[in-house]
């Protein structure tokens, strides 16, 4: 046997246990599919109205409820602190006037999400409710999602955290992406996200989340009501948080 | 007249030390990828605002250098061109070769590098130019192995039709990774005319590292080398620099242009690191110099010219991909329309992104793999041809001259 | 013919062998290493009632031992993909197996496997 009978048996062989490692992949792939959705899609279509003239300045319950709850990392740098919400001040460029104001800018969980087109294996989807979520047991850490995001609204967890204040939820591995969830676990067992709920505790009232599709629910009503803004709805990305007084 | 390849000797101390340095290369590279695999992405420059970095430049540098220097391999392939065909198994070599290192770059730049080999494959998303993009490249790693064969078994009809199926690939590989930056969302991103463009940078780039390499690898393995087939290529390569420069200014001035992205256009041309770049790197050391250099009488027709301007244009090429590349992410997005932000938790307006040790130590050692084994496939496959000739008139006379040359020297050298 | 000429002429039989054994090395190395787990007394899991209404697993010890994995990863497609959150989660296992370390770790470092579980889900 000389080197080209060896380069092609090598070949071979490598050829025959790759294909049969893909096919091997792909039977158990199918065979592990689970179908069927919680909800038929159109039913729900979660949403949320922000009612900043209500933020009370300095207040930071909301974000704190999420962080606790969910175990976003914090690492006291901005280059790596996970905000899966987030205030911020802005005032306007232009205008006589130019007073301050505080903004929570968070996953707009978009109708049209840009970030689940771009992922390359399906970790970031949206599910029936409408709810743009990442599942971590399947992010492969491109990071071609928060490139996408026209809102700057993901993060990548450059690091592990310590923390663990919530022991009934997990926290995240380093090199994957996330975003706010809506609280996906809370509202599918028919709670409040944690924001909403620490949110009305102090009393202010600013945040509410419901069914955008029932238009007898509150956020329906404050929609329809009031004069609300999305932000940039001009990229055709249908977020589901409406802004009131923007 | 048959063209007689050879696998090279392998034993000189060039070779070993060559060797050598781009196994530590290599070594460094899996030293800090481990490093990064350990304690996650943030020991690299990159943050939450600036998500890709050098990895990815490097990347994009890479799979261009391998589409353009298929491209030379398919003037012998596609278009017949018998002069050429000395080069062409370097050049499908080398094409193979600068893939799998953008594939290595990709491969070490993601934050999960364990799941990257089974889930992209179980759960397809063709509306993901990420994924669509794999296919291409492996494609295109596969047919270059097709193409090799086809070259060292010398079938001429197979060569044609699969190198001219190679060539289309080459552009489509390309055009598909320009386009995961021109179907971006980003402002200074978004551009049908990217993925055009891209090609056309990766044709420069490709030609020119071709130049380097045959020029090099001739010189030191002492064999002789037609002169005229690398001017033809240095008249190719200064098209192919025109072509570039005429893309980016149309891109440019269609953002100066527009009022909407205006802005993006002025922080894109002059503000920050990426504008010195910009203009000294691409634009004077990558476009005009070379330029200058090849379309000069004088200077385009020696062949050291033609390899310094060459070495500008792969230099150039590196800065043309950082400037794709990170301008577009550190310039910020309008999150608020009409608003602009005061107080913030994370980075907001222009964000900074600075290289860091470690990701200059992946990109090294990527480049050493490659390095190592390209060497390494130069002394195990016969890639190497023994001369190259034009087979005309004064082709013959010039070789004749050297081989008489060539032996005086032995002939003075052993007495 | 001399031994190193047959030791050429079969080179490429044995390369194709050590690469062979090479890639099937850490299937076998595992599956023995199960065998073996399975016999051990100290490999034998723990287990705690803390939950006295809780009489039975949710399937029985032949199927959790050889595809508690399967289980897992369909309730965890359930759950993350589906929002299905039914009345089984890794939860439901720390009511009775209290403890990781005398429970999940006792198999898993038998045979030498890392589950990626815990990194992210806490389980004391
Ligand atoms: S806001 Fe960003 S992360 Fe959220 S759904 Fe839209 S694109 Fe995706």
């Amino acid at each position: 046997m000389d080197r080209r009978d060896f380069m092609k048996m090598t070949g071979g062989t490598i050829l025959a246990v790759s294909s049969g490692t893909y096919a091997f992949q792909f039977l158990v792939a199918s065979g592990r599919s689970v179908s069927g959705d919680n909800i038929a899609a159109g039913t729900v279509r979660w949403g949320m109205v922000i009612d900043l003239n209500k933020c009370i300045e300095g207040c930071t319950a909301c974000l704190d409820a999420c962080r606790t709850e969910n175990n976003v990392a914090f690492h006291g740098d901005n280059r790596w602190d996970v905000h899966w919400i987030r205030k911020v001040k802005a005032e306007q460029k232009i205008g006589t006037e130019s007073k301050e104001k505080s903004i929570l800018l968070l996953c707009n969980h978009c109708d049209k999400p840009p970030c689940a087109q771009v992922c390359p294996v399906q970790a970031t989807y949206k599910r029936n409710d409408g709810i743009v979520i990442v599942d971590h047991h399947r992010c492969i850490g491109c990071r071609y999602c928060m490139i996408a995001c026209p809102y700057n609204a993901r993060y990548f967890n450059m690091k592990d955290s310590e923390h663990w204040q919530n022991e009934e939820r997990p926290k995240r591995s380093h090199g994957v992406a996330e975003a706010c969830t809506l609280c996906a676990h809370r509202l599918d067992t028919g709670r409040q996200p944690a924001c909403v709920e620490a949110c009305n505790n102090t009393g202010a009232g600013v945040l509410f989340v419901g069914n955008l599709n029932d238009s007898d629910s509150e956020v329906s009503q404050l929609i329809a009501d009031r004069p609300t803004k999305r932000l940039r709805e001009e990229l055709g990305t249908e977020p589901k948080v409406h802004y009131i007084g923007l | 007249m048959e063209i007689i390849f050879e696998k090279l000797e392998g034993k000189s101390l060039a070779y070993r030390m060559a060797m050598l340095v781009f196994a530590a290369f290599a070594v460094g590279g899996l030293i800090s990828t481990w490093i990064v695999i350990e304690k996650g992405i943030c020991v690299t420059g990159m943050t939450n605002r600036v998500p890709w970095g050098l990895q990815i430049v490097m990347a994009i540098y890479y799979i261009g250098l391998s589409a353009g220097s298929l491209v030379i391999s398919g003037l012998y392939g596609v278009f017949g061109k018998q002069e050429y065909k000395p080069f062409a198994r370097i050049a499908v070599w080398i094409a193979m070769l600068f893939l799998i290192a953008g594939m290595l770059s990709i491969l070490t730049d993601q934050g999960r590098m364990d799941r990257v080999f089974v889930e992209p494959f179980v759960h397809f998303n063709l509306q993901s130019m990420f994924s669509i993009n794999p296919i291409l490249y492996s494609g295109h790693i596969f047919i270059c192995v097709v193409y090799l064969w086809a070259l060292f078994t010398e079938r001429k009809r197979f060569t044609t039709i699969i190198a001219t199926i190679a060539f289309g690939w080459a552009f489509c590989v390309h055009s598909g990774t320009g386009a995961i930056f021109g179907f971006g969302a980003r402002v200074l991103y978004e551009s049908p005319l990217l993925p055009v463009s891209f090609v056309t940078a990766a044709m420069a780039s490709g030609t020119a590292l071709m130049i380097l390499l045959i020029v090099g690898l001739f010189k030191i393995t002492k064999r002789y080398l037609d002169d005229r087939l690398i001017l033809w290529l240095g008249q190719f390569l200064a098209v192919c620099i025109l072509v570039v420069v005429y893309f980016l200014f149309i891109e440019n001035a269609y953002r100066a242009y527009v009022v909407e992205l205006r802005p993006a256009a002025m922080y894109y041309l002059f503000e920050g690191l990426h504008s010195i770049l910009f203009w000294v790197g691409l634009i004077l050391i990558g476009c005009v110099i070379p330029m200058f250099i090849l379309f000069r009488k004088k200077t385009g027709q020696t062949i050291k010219w033609i390899v310094f301007a060459s070495s500008l244009v792969v230099f150039g090429v590196i800065c043309e991909r950082y400037v794709i590349v990170l301008p577009g992410l550190t310039h910020p997005q309008e999150i608020l329309t009409g608003m602009h932000i005061t107080q913030s938790a994370i980075q907001e307006g222009v964000a900074n992104y600075t290289i860091s040790l470690a990701e200059i130590a992946q990109a090294l050692g990527v480049f050493g793999v490659i390095g190592f084994l390209f060497l390494w496939g130069m002394k195990f496959f016969k890639l190497m041809p023994t001369e190259a000739v034009i087979y005309d008139q004064i082709g013959m006379i010039k070789r004749n001259e050297y081989q008489k040359r060539r032996e005086a020297k032995s002939i003075k050298s052993s007495e | 013919m001399n031994i190193k000429n047959i030791i050429q002429c079969r080179i490429g039989f044995f390369a194709a062998l050590l690469a062979i054994i090479i890639i099937i090395y850490p299937l076998g190395y595992s599956l023995t290493d199960y065998a073996i787990a399975n016999d051990r007394a100290e490999a034998q899991p723990f287990l705690e009632r803390t939950a006295p209404e809780i009489t039975d697993c949710v399937e029985d010890t032949i199927y959790m031992r050889y595809h508690h994995w399967e289980l897992l990863g369909k309730i965890r497609e359930e759950i993350v993909r589906y929002g299905k959150r039914g009345d089984v989660s890794l939860d439901t296992c720390k009511k009775c197996h209290t403890s990781r370390v005398k429970f999940c770790n006792k198999c898993h470092d038998a045979i030498s496997m890392t589950p990626d579980c815990f990194g992210c889900h806490y389980y004391p």
